[in-house]
């Protein structure tokens, strides 16, 4: 067993998973919606960066490889914006809105991954290799160029979106509203227009993570479905609606996940994690977050 | 618009509640630019659901309510807080009973996020060391987390919040509840020296002795109607004779 690999591989699921359980996290806390709709985020941004690289090589353009990862990261932001038309703005105001949001979401996750499936075929594609074919040695440990960029670019956006979120006004709205969705309205926060920029942020890491996972499996309409479980599983061991803690949760469920699939196999990987959430839970029924909190809540 | 004196606000025929409850009963109330308007009665009787039905967050509402000649009232049947940003953006201020504070957000932020309209955005700054001169506590407190202050102070966060903004209504819902007497008597001082100008502030109150001879008017409310008024002028006279 080697201590080198496991590391790099928890490392690059704890970046892409993060990255889902933060964008749910972020998603529930701010709107109250709990977005079941992302394995079809997931999976559109794939099918929009290679059905956008179809087109670009049907047309002889050679598309830069970084392309790839801003029209994966565009197309999230798109299917994000689509999900809070249909299921955010016409129902959040209407009683019962966390139910609802939760049908909604996931009627729009399975007509739209059958939508996919309907249109691009069952075939799975896959995407032009984005980060090449280089690979850095260090002390035993083998950073190839798809875990490198994966980690790099991950944490660039990760890195990003959460200054953006400290210093802009739009992010101080959007921390508003996970903190108080009713005083923010009392400050002058449009609901609507705020929930159009969660949804369309967390649809751009959704996107980013499709692209970077694509590197190693492929596009395929259902390929969201386990992110999806994943993500919303994260969100909830760091506690909904924090941040830092779904990035530590995400941090220690990609080691279990590492350390299960080099130990035991991977495909006890699910069981282990589970019995690693519910464990957390169990202990600390906030998740992470509950031991992070600064300040008490109300 | 009679005799030159700009009407801040006026509501006709006013009804608002909750479900199958209606807590306000065709209510009438027109708040004049530059005047300071008591609201008194006990619990229960409506003044804070006329707060909210001003701001649209009543369950459902109807009746008209012009603030500064636009109307932002009508008829609701749900949807609470869907336009409330609107009336916001028309220039009401509300600081809510129970203190909406976001609890995380460090009171400079909180500051900030009271600045929504533009001109209040560019202008943040000199409103910040406006609103520390009224609540001289909080300079040492604007980088602390609002959910680890006490409710004293927690209650100046959440109406220097309301002050940051460019409002030209100012609805205060309890100001002094749960506080310690001392401190509820300071924060009522602090929310009478402040320059109105051309706008207008309402404040709601159980504890009548601390609005009397300090503001312009002071209605009462009861069973959601708006009952006896008496300038402050006059309950002033009565003082100074009795």
């Amino acid at each position: 067993m080697d201590i080198g690999i496991i590391a790099v591989n928890a490392l690059t699921l704890a970046c892409i998973y993060g990255m889902l359980a933060i964008g749910i996290s972020i998603t529930w806390s701010s709107l109250g919606l709990v977005n079941l709709a992302y394995g079809f985020m997931f999976a559109f941004a794939g099918y929009g960066a290679w059905q956008i690289n179809a087109w670009c090589s049907a047309a002889h353009l050679a598309l830069p490889p970084v392309a790839t990862l801003a029209i994966g990261v565009l197309c999230g932001a798109l299917a994000g914006l689509l999900v809070c038309a249909l299921a955010f703005i016409p129902i959040h105001d209407k009683p019962n809105f966390t139910m609802r949001g939760m049908v909604a979401t996931i009627a729009i996750d399975l007509i739209g991954t059958q939508g996919l499936l309907w249109y691009f075929g069952p075939r799975a594609k896959s995407l032009p290799e984005i980060f090449g074919y280089w690979q850095i040695e260090y002390g035993g440990i083998v950073l190839t160029a798809n875990t490198a960029g994966a980690i790099g670019s991950s944490i660039l956006l990760l890195g990003a979106v959460l200054l953006w979120m400290k210093s802009s006004r739009r992010g101080l709205e959007i921390r508003a509203m996970m903190m108080n969705p009713h005083a923010a309205s009392l400050v002058g926060i449009g609901v609507r227009r705020t929930g159009l920029y969660v949804m369309a942020l967390t649809g751009g890491l959704a996107g980013l993570a499709a692209v970077l996972l694509s590197q190693t499996y492929y596009v395929s309409p259902f390929a969201g479905f386990t992110p999806l479980i994943k993500g919303v599983s994260i969100a909830l061991c760091g506690g909904l609606g924090s941040v830092a803690g779904a990035v530590i949760a995400a941090v220690i469920l990609g080691i279990n996940e590492a350390v299960t699939a080099a130990t035991i196999g991977g495909q006890y990987v699910l069981i282990t994690q589970f019995a690693l959430i519910i464990a957390i839970i169990v202990v600390r029924p906030r998740g992470i977050a509950g031991i992070l909190d600064r300040a008490r809540e109300a | 618009m009679a005799d030159g004196v700009q009407e801040i606000l006026r509501v006709t025929s006013l009804s608002a509640g909750y479900g199958a409850l209606r807590i306000l009963h065709d209510l009438d109330l027109t708040v004049l630019a530059g005047e300071r308007l008591g609201i008194v009665g006990l619990n229960g009787h409506g003044k804070s659901t006329l707060f909210l039905a001003i701001a649209g967050l009543t369950g459902w509402q109807r009746g008209s309510i012009l603030l500064n000649g636009h109307e932002v009232g009508g008829t609701r049947s749900q949807g609470p807080g869907r336009y409330t940003h609107r009336v916001v953006r028309r220039g009401l201020a509300l600081m809510p009973q129970g203190d909406e504070i976001f609890h995380g957000l460090t009171v400079e932020e909180h500051l900030d996020s009271g600045a929504f309209t533009p001109r209040a955005w560019r202008e943040r700054k000199p409103r910040k060391a406006r609103i520390l001169e009224i609540f001289p506590p909080l300079a040492k407190l604007m980088a602390v987390p609002v959910g680890r202050l006490s409710g004293g102070e927690r209650r100046m966060v959440c109406l220097g919040r309301g002050l940051m903004a460019d409002a030209s209504l100012f609805l205060v819902d309890e100001p002094s509840l749960g506080l310690a007497p001392k401190i509820g008597r300071s924060v009522m001082q602090a929310l009478m020296n402040i320059e109105l100008g051309g706008a207008a502030m309402v404040i709601a109150e159980q504890n009548v002795s601390l609005l009397e001879g300090r503001v312009d008017r002071i209605i009462g409310m009861h069973v959601g109607k708006l009952k006896g008024e008496a300038s402050v002028s006059l309950s002033g006279a009565a003082r100074a004779q009795g």
